[in-house]
């Protein structure tokens, strides 16, 4: 892309930081993408962490305290979003369940699964 | 329930399981005569030469159209040791389990190697459901299609070798051993041809013995193949090396599936050939998609979870339900015999 003769360095970064501004704020998957890129530590406004939250990370961890502060404060519609598309639960298996019995199932199943496909070896 | 906190078996034996089930089941209708009657299962080979073509998806989703359309009970039989269908039916930890409790293949093929006689149905898992309505039908005492499972294990493979080693040094050869694995398996097997429909033999993708012992107990062969050159050559191997080896007459025997399908040009031309100028003679089941709804349905959450089949298949449920239409017909082809629909 040739540069415009009509833009300072600066001028010109900006607009790309600008798109770049725009977009996290309207994508928390790509803002927490390159949040871990760059190993920081952020906080994701409630509507957001449906989107953003790893059950499988979270409980590889190995923290059950810090797994359950993250869903807890969440909607049951939004731990039901994230069992579905963590592939943790399906419709059946949530129905008629509390917010804390969701919890703890998405938990207990999250651990099964990284207990299984984690090497014991590295 | 086991130490692991995972009930894997809800009946006592896959004997028990099936003849149960039985009653709603026998619903084989003779062509010629018009009788309903109970037809001997046919065993089915999920095979091919070549690895990553769909085999294990294949034969969940056969199990499970055939259980859910059909009201089949089925057996699937896991002889691939990298267990990928009886990880999709019982899950991980449901495999394991499985193996802590003694059933598996790995473990009637040490009964073999022990010299004991030949029976499986005690090592067969008898419920390998996953479907939300087959489990409440059986719940309610109205089974309307099964699926039991003796469940694979990398043990497998080393059990196997174990035993090739021992073999081969009694001056035995791989075909001396393929054929008493088969002649072992046709007797352990033989008293569940009467209380299964279908069963369902998932082949690991090379001829170890024990994989030639499944493809010798087989009456069909289903083999999933993908659109692209180097599939369609390993299709030409297989169908040789059986048509060689096992049977001459595989073109009547052979239902073929294209699974994986992207839809680009180049895909459409390979599949258009395999059909009329490679494999003409073969009956084809229906194209599956690529499509992560066939990668989510694969995955089960838990051993205790259940989904509804529109649950589970999504956007390929159509695909499933072709497939089980389309070889049922086959199976009425080979078999004179007919299954009713008992669900749409």
């Amino acid at each position: 892309m040739a540069e415009d003769p009509r833009l300072t360095p600066a001028d010109y970064l900006d607009r790309f930081f600008d798109e770049l501004r725009l977009e996290v704020r309207s994508n928390p998957k790509l803002a927490a993408r390159l949040v871990k890129a760059l190993g920081g530590n952020v906080v994701f406004a409630d509507e957001a962490k449906a989107d953003v939250a790893n059950p499988y990370a979270l409980a590889a961890s190995g923290s059950k305290s810090r797994f359950y502060s993250v869903f807890a404060t969440m909607k049951p519609s939004q731990v039901k979003r994230v069992m579905r598309e963590n592939n943790l639960a399906t419709s059946v298996d949530m129905a008629g369940k509390n917010v804390s019995q969701l919890i703890d199932m998405m938990f207990e199943r999250a651990t099964s699964k990284v207990s299984e496909r984690r090497s014991s070896v590295f | 329930m086991t130490a692991s906190g995972v009930q894997v078996n809800t009946l006592t034996s896959a004997t028990a399981a099936a003849s149960e089930g039985s009653q709603v089941q026998r619903m084989a209708v003779d062509w010629r005569s018009g009788e309903t009657r109970r037809t001997p299962a046919v065993m089915s080979a999920i095979a091919n030469l070549k690895g990553g073509v769909g085999k294990s998806t294949t034969t969940v989703m056969l199990a499970d159209g055939l259980s859910y359309f059909y009201g089949m009970t089925v057996l699937v039989i896991d002889l691939d040791p990298q267990a990928n269908s009886s990880q999709m039916l019982l899950t991980e930890r449901g495999v394991q389990a499985a193996s802590d409790q003694g059933k598996g293949a790995h473990h009637l093929l040490a009964e073999f190697v022990a010299g004991r006689p030949a029976s499986a149905a005690p090592f067969i898992m008898p419920n390998a459901v996953s479907l939300e309505e087959l489990r409440v039908a059986e719940e309610q005492d109205e089974r309307r299609g099964w699926i039991s499972i003796l469940p694979s294990h990398p043990q497998l493979r080393l059990r196997e070798m174990g035993l090739e080693e021992d073999w081969y040094s009694r001056t035995g050869t791989p075909t001396s051993l393929a054929k008493s694995l088969t002649d072992y398996f046709r007797t352990a097997f033989a008293p569940l041809e009467t209380l299964y429909d279908v069963i369902l033999i998932d082949c690991p993708p090379h001829l170890s013995p024990l994989a030639r012992a499944g493809l010798a107990l087989s009456n069909v062969y289903i083999t999933p193949t993908i659109a692209d050159s180097v599939s369609t050559w390993g299709t030409k191997q297989f169908s040789e090396w059986i048509g060689t080896h096992v049977a001459p007459d595989l073109a009547e025997r052979n239902f073929v599936l294209i699974t994986r399908f992207r839809d680009t040009r180049y895909a459409r031309q390979v599949a258009s050939d395999l059909r009329d100028v490679y494999l003409k003679d073969r009956w084809f089941g229906p194209t599956i998609p690529e499509s992560v709804h066939v990668l989510n349905a694969m995955d089960r959450p838990a051993y205790d979870s259940y989904n509804t089949f529109r649950g589970k298949y999504g956007g390929v449920k159509q695909d499933v339900r072709r497939l089980a239409e389309r070889f049922s017909d086959f199976l009425a082809q080979r078999t004179g015999s007919t299954w009713q629909k008992i669900r749409d």
